[in-house]
């Protein structure tokens, strides 16, 4: 599956002008997206969405502009509007089931961000909105490559989105998933303690099978739900050896450490098998369960990784296969190789 | 290509808490909407809903569901999902293998349990067991954990249509040699939360729903979950074989984030497309499994779509008018429905019929029947123009 156009809008700046070597810090142990002016995006519509429906279909609209007739749109979120979600939720408590309006409820719905997507575009065809946690994005991948096989002609949109709301951030801190004491992102893997920073952001690609002027190639997606180091390890040699890939042949590993602690022996048993500089990124994005949307747009810029990624060795010139991983709340991993 | 075959079902609904009483209420034109008495909400009398009469505790104890933040569509999933791996034979080590998948839908997930999200989202202070249970992914990451499962694991969310999807993306992991048996369907229990959301839309009705019915007053939320175990024919040679599921569609109606067209082009497009990928033409479909919900705007729009596809279009009914709107179950508790149709030559009756819409003058079938069905189309229409459409054919 070769991605042809990709575009992104996270906490740095990754939308229109890209500037990745300066970092912009968190704040309140949160790394908020730099919004873009949205200017595609008519005021009155702009303002009824929440901000994964603005983050996706801002990030999806210059794909949508430049392709007529896309085939397919495809999201991953694990949330969609949370934010919408709870206010909705709120409502009904606090006025104790009282006369309520329906705006917060129609947009809670994770599939708003495709369907708004879809609605723009006066796309018909197939629409589509997985939500599987932490897995959400690799699921999409997979989705998109199996539609490409059974439509070798086919162009799609594929993506990955999500928001920190108020109340998922509640919630996750609740459960011990972020900093307990004041973190800035540019410290976050030195410190020794659990939880992570939170994070949000939309990645957005145009698939298909055509090579010409292709900016990656996804050769391949897997993805697998354990707590077992040693399970997971050789999942990644199996994932390895089905493609046809030694070890030594990945150039750059796109790490998703995320300075928790007890996810790190996880990250450490992918590092044993693969030597390659082990590139991190989720002090620049926060953690998120579609993070590795944003992971797959920074292979498609791997030339230009800077350095403040690389936890061991640094950019090597040309880099050509680029594996990444990620685990989210320890249960999930996830798998993606990008040839460039 | 081989042909994609249900060799396991297996349902919970307001009508019965499995395949076999699930099947002897449509014979008997059974409805299972009620007043509530479980859910707690200030609608319990004025809504009311197809709400199955076990308690949550009560669920835990039938299936030995003891584990911390297990929510109510966690429980009814995991219900649905033993009855069709029993059904299809499959043993724990097939169910945890690398080659078997798990694909669910859902679109109120661990929601159900309201309060408890209201605090865990709001307050400050320690939180409660339901930390790790809300998002829609809870409940197949439950059902993975307590199987062991080590395939593929997926949880869709495309509103009304999710399970419908799951089934779709199951059959293609099976077409692409990414798994040998998938166990796709759906689960949601009612909430607080779409009581609301759906009531603040003004589509619930105060009556049970009539669909299709010049009069109708809108839906009744329902819950419950459904799953089908899916392989390839070869595959399953020796097995029990429902039937086959011969097309799928999926389109969006790109018009209006929570209601359908005029025109219906979502709804036409996705049975239009369910059409092609099986191969047949409009008249090869026997029955139609309607959507169906009872709202103006659904069944109308239906109607329309149905007429544009088929002229003429054949028998059909929705069965929501036996269990109510089941939301993100509702794909797959009316595909295990169309496979009993095909599997027992039979057609079920519409409930609270009387009247057919002025402009389009459709009739669901009234009785119950038996009658020869070779193909018969499931409809599914979510929010966001999510239309979904599948095809379930018979075997030989």
């Amino acid at each position: 599956m070769y991605i042809h156009q990709h575009t992104c809008i996270s906490a740095q700046q990754t939308f229109g002008e890209i500037e990745l070597n300066t970092v912009k810090e968190s704040v309140n142990n949160k790394l908020l997206a730099v919004e873009p002016k949205y200017e595609g995006i008519p005021p009155g519509i702009l303002r009824r969405m929440g901000k994964a429906v603005r983050l996706g279909v801002g990030a999806a609209l210059p794909v949508i502009k430049n392709n007529n007739n896309i085939d397919g749109i495809i999201i991953g979120t694990a949330n969609g509007g949370m934010e919408d979600c709870i206010k909705f939720l709120n409502q009904i408590i606090d006025y104790e089931e009282g006369m309520l309006t329906p705006g917060n409820f129609v947009q809670s719905t994770p599939n708003a961000i495709a369907a708004q997507a879809g609605l723009m575009a006066a796309n018909k065809s197939y629409n589509i909105t997985h939500v599987h946690r932490g897995l959400a994005f690799e699921n999409s991948l997979l989705d998109a490559m199996m539609l490409l096989k059974e439509n070798q002609e086919a162009k799609y949109l594929v993506g990955g989105v999500d928001e920190i709301s108020t109340y998922n951030y509640n919630i996750d801190y609740l459960e011990g998933w972020y900093k307990k004491t004041a973190t800035v992102n540019t410290a976050l893997y030195t410190g020794d303690s659990t939880g992570s920073l939170a994070g949000e952001g939309a990645a957005m690609f145009l698939v298909s099978n055509n090579s010409s002027n292709a900016v990656a190639y996804i050769q391949a997606v897997h993805s697998i739900h354990t707590t077992d180091t040693t399970q997971l390890s050789s999942a990644l040699q199996h994932f390895l050896q089905k493609n046809n890939i030694e070890t030594e042949d990945i150039d750059i590993l796109i790490s998703g450490e995320n300075g928790d602690n007890r996810l790190l022996k996880y990250y450490k048993a992918i590092e044993n098998i693969v030597h390659a500089p082990a590139a991190r990124y989720k002090h620049m994005t926060g953690e998120f369960p579609t993070s590795t949307a944003i992971a797959v747009w920074l292979a498609c810029n791997a030339d230009k990784l800077p350095a403040h990624m690389f936890k061991s060795g640094d950019n090597e010139a040309a880099p050509e296969n680029i594996l990444i991983y990620n685990n989210y709340k320890g249960m999930q991993h996830g798998f993606i190789l990008i040839n460039k | 290509m081989s042909r994609i075959v249900v060799t396991g079902i297996g349902i919970i609904s307001a009508i019965g808490n499995n395949a076999e009483e699930n099947r002897s209420a449509l014979i008997n034109g059974i409805s299972g909407i009620s007043n509530l008495e479980f859910c707690e909400t200030k609608y319990a009398g004025l809504r009311p809903c197809g709400e199955i009469k076990k308690t949550t505790q009560q669920l835990k104890d039938i299936l030995n569901a003891h584990e911390a933040g297990v929510t109510r569509s966690s429980l009814l999933g995991l219900h649905a999902f033993m009855e069709a791996c029993a059904d299809s034979n499959l043993t724990p080590k097939q169910i945890a293998a690398t080659d078997t998948a798990l694909i669910g839908g859902s679109t109120v997930g661990g929601m159900c349990v309201t309060d408890e999200l209201y605090h865990d989202a709001n307050s400050d202070e320690e939180g409660s067991e339901y930390l790790a249970s809300y998002d829609c992914a809870s409940v197949n990451l439950y059902l993975q954990q307590r199987y062991g499962m080590a395939g593929i694991i997926n949880t869709i969310n495309t509103a009304c249509s999710s399970s419908a999807n799951a089934i779709i993306y199951g059959a293609r992991l099976l077409k692409n040699g990414l798994a040998k048996r998938v166990i796709a369907g759906g689960t949601d229990s009612l909430a607080k939360f779409t009581i609301n959301g759906f009531n603040a839309l003004h589509i619930l009705s105060p009556e049970k729903c009539a669909p299709f019915d010049k009069d109708r007053k809108g839906l009744n939320l329902g819950e419950g979950a459904a799953f089908l175990i899916l392989e390839k024919e070869e595959d399953a040679i020796g097995k029990k074989v429902y039937a086959v599921l011969s097309g799928y569609g999926n389109s969006n109606d790109a018009y209006h984030p929570s209601s359908l067209s005029d025109a219906g082009d979502g709804p036409y497009l996705s049975m239009q497309s369910a059409l092609q990928t099986a191969g047949l033409s409009a008249s090869d479909i026997s029955y139609i499994n309607a959507h169906g919900t009872a709202t103006e705007n659904n069944d109308a729009v239906e109607s329309t779509a149905m007429l544009r596809l088929f002229t003429s279009p054949p028998p059909f009914t929705s069965t929501k008018g036996n269990t109510g709107h089941t939301l993100g179950a509702a794909g797959a508790i009316e595909s295990v429905f169309s496979i009993f149709n095909l599997y027992y030559q039979e057609i079920y009756p519409a409930l609270n019929f009387n009247n057919p819409i002025e402009a389009t003058g459709l009739q669901p079938v009234l009785k119950y029947q038996s009658h020869p069905i070779r193909h018969v189309m499931s409809n599914s229409f979510g929010f966001g123009g999510n239309c979904s459409s599948l095809l379930f054919s018979k075997i030989s």
